[in-house]
């Protein structure tokens, strides 16, 4: 069995590398195959990866504070490619400003991503939810 | 004669050109020349009149290629090239890399498809017969689904020629097994990871097509067994004389080629892709060093029409012409898709040609040139660059029978050094170069000699050619980057 295609990167107009070259070697680490787009990423480009190397998730970066707009409609976009089983992990600083985080994460979901994590979480769990979920969708 | 001569043949639709070469140091000379009319039916016909004709010693007809009194080397575009099919996965992924890789075997693309083939693509590809079908898509490990589809769909479908597959190396299984009963030759994916080229397996496998399956018909098999010698598409000599050039002179490291003839204008590019100094940020493939894009519907008369349609804005806003002037160039135009031998008669007949000469350059130009968009961000103003950067091109060579002529009688060519027709994103075209012209008409015959004799080969190519122009841009277009 080879190893799990996931794709990563940084949305929008965001140049924060750091984090992302971080994540990239945690979830390499961790067995994935990783097809890593970098920074200032759009949302046509997370979906081109994602269908050339049939990725089971994409997993959305943004830390400058514009996630909001950035990530609005990428699962509606990606339910037009025909990848209507794709997971869509997104994190980092997602919005501008003091909100309580259960409160961003309540507008990620709605917008259709499976899960949202803030700027502080344990990379050790995010892997684990994602083995766990990327199991549960080929059941 | 000794053996430091040499006779190149082109067998091209129309015309069969040769030429032979004495090797005089570092570099060829030409001491004579001949063309013939291409005999369609059987091609050895021209090419033995040609040969006659330009070493009127020796039996031709009856030789072999021990005593062949110089070696002979040929390419040829007969029957309109070499006709490819290009179905790939995602249109800016890989079916771009696939139509990189089709051009830069010298192929003629006549149809390209992403995604999966329906019906009607299928009864299109069946239509148009190309010699090969380039099957791609997906990474290696990457989606399955599309090829196997796609190679379904083919394998129920009346297409007979070579299918090429150089997708997911995962699907190369099912693939072979669906397409069992088919010519299928199988290659290393051209793009094995996300973004990364590979396009030379693909090449290589396209021209081994070119060789087993093209070369057998018309007679060209004969010329192969008598002078053991292995022709190639005319566009492929041409691109392998600017990757020569660009390889062994000093000062042509970017140098972008236009070839411009009745029916294609096929644009060549040897120049980095990418500056990375420059500030900007990529934004899809880089494309590689050495480039060829054909754009089919640019041409000075079998496609004089097209070009008219495609550059009816273009020719509006560079001839200020009222519009009855424009109706009358139209007239003109319409007049040469049907007598295509046509040479024009008069002032404004040599105006006309020159301005379609210019939406040809215009269009494949703007085609082959990629493009930057300035974009603001939370840490200032960057540039996302998408397609290859020309900016760097120093010299343009035109070649084709229309730029020498037009050369030869001193008409100017535009190239343009900026967006004529308004644009979204910012092309990025030369910005200082001098244009060149291969007045005597010799690189394509030339081409043939790069293999064997890259380095004289190069010097005898850019000392044949004439300094015809300087372009200088008065305002480049994006100088001043600032760092991402």
């Amino acid at each position: 069995m080879s190893a799990t295609n996931i794709v990563l990167g940084v949305i929008g107009f965001d140049c924060h590398s750091v984090g992302n070259k971080i994540l990239e070697a945690w979830f390499t680490e961790s067995g994935f195959k990783v097809t890593n787009l970098g920074v200032m990423v759009s949302q046509e480009e997370f979906i081109a990866a994602a269908i050339e190397t049939d990725a089971k998730a994409i997993l959305v970066s943004s830390l400058y504070g514009h996630g909001e707009i950035d990530c609005a409609g990428l699962r509606e976009k990606c339910i037009e490619k025909g990848l209507e089983d794709l997971l869509l992990y997104v994190g980092g600083n997602l919005v501008v400003g003091k909100t309580p985080f259960p409160q961003v994460e309540e507008k990620f979901l709605k917008m259709g991503y499976d899960r949202v994590f803030g700027p502080d979480c344990s990379l050790e769990k995010v892997s684990e939810m994602l083995k766990a979920d990327i199991a549960a969708k080929a059941r | 004669m000794t053996s430091n001569r040499v006779i190149c043949v082109d067998i091209g639709s129309t015309y069969t050109k040769g030429a032979i070469f004495r090797l005089a140091e570092d570099r060829f000379v030409v001491e004579a020349r001949a063309v013939t009319p291409t005999t369609v039916d059987y091609l050895p016909d021209g090419f033995f009149t040609v040969v006659q004709q330009l070493s009127p010693g020796a039996d031709w007809h009856n030789l072999t290629a021990a005593d062949a009194p110089c070696p002979v080397y040929f390419s040829s575009s007969a029957k309109g090239g070499l006709k490819v099919a290009v179905v790939g996965l995602v249109p800016e992924m890989s079916l771009q890399i696939a139509r990189l890789a089709a051009f830069s075997a010298g192929a003629r693309i006549c149809a390209s498809y992403p995604y999966r083939l329906t019906r009607s693509c299928i009864s299109r590809i069946e239509k148009a017969q190309p010699d090969i079908l380039l099957l791609c898509g997906g990474t290696d490990g990457g989606n399955e689904r599309y090829v196997t589809e796609n190679a379904q769909a083919l394998a129920a479908s009346g297409f007979n020629g070579t299918i090429v597959y150089a997708g997911n190396n995962a699907a190369v299984d099912r693939v072979s097994d669906l397409l069992a009963d088919r010519e299928l030759v199988i290659c290393e994916n051209l793009m094995p990871d996300f973004g990364r080229l590979n396009i030379e397996p693909v090449r290589e496998a396209i021209r081994r097509v070119f060789l087993d399956r093209i070369v057998s018909g018309k007679g060209l098999d004969r010329l192969v067994a008598a002078f053991a010698t292995q022709p190639v598409p005319t566009p492929l000599a041409v691109l392998n004389l600017v990757r020569v050039v660009g390889e062994n002179i000093e000062g042509w490291q970017n140098f972008a080629l236009i070839d411009m003839g009745g029916a294609t204008t096929d644009f060549y590019s040897f120049a980095d892709a990418y500056n990375p100094d420059s500030g900007t940020i990529m934004k899809g493939i880089v494309e590689p060093k050495l480039k060829r894009t054909v754009e089919g519907d640019l041409g000075m008369r079998v496609s004089a029409e097209s070009t008219f349609e495609t550059g009816e804005a273009y020719l509006a806003a560079v001839s200020d012409f009222s519009t009855e002037q424009l109706a009358a160039l139209k007239n003109y135009v319409m007049g040469l898709t049907t007598n295509t031998g046509h040479l024009p008669a008069n002032a404004i007949e040599k105006y006309y040609d020159s301005l379609l000469a210019g939406a040809c350059i215009y269009h494949s130009l703007m085609r082959h040139a990629g493009s930057i968009e300035e974009v603001f961000t939370a840490k200032g103003r960057v540039w996302a660059q998408s397609g290859k950067d020309l900016r760097r091109v120093s010299r343009i060579v035109g070649t084709g029978g229309y730029l020498a002529a037009m050369a030869r009688e001193g008409s100017a060519v535009a190239i343009p050094d900026r967006a004529v027709l308004p644009t979204e994103k910012t092309p990025l075209l030369p910005e200082k170069f001098v244009y060149l012209t291969d007045n005597d008409y010799i690189l394509p015959l030339l081409g043939n000699l790069a293999e064997k004799f890259p380095r004289q080969c190069a010097l005898t190519a850019v000392s044949s050619l004439t300094v015809t122009q300087h372009y200088e841009v008065k305002e480049p277009c994006q100088r001043e980057f600032i760092k991402a």
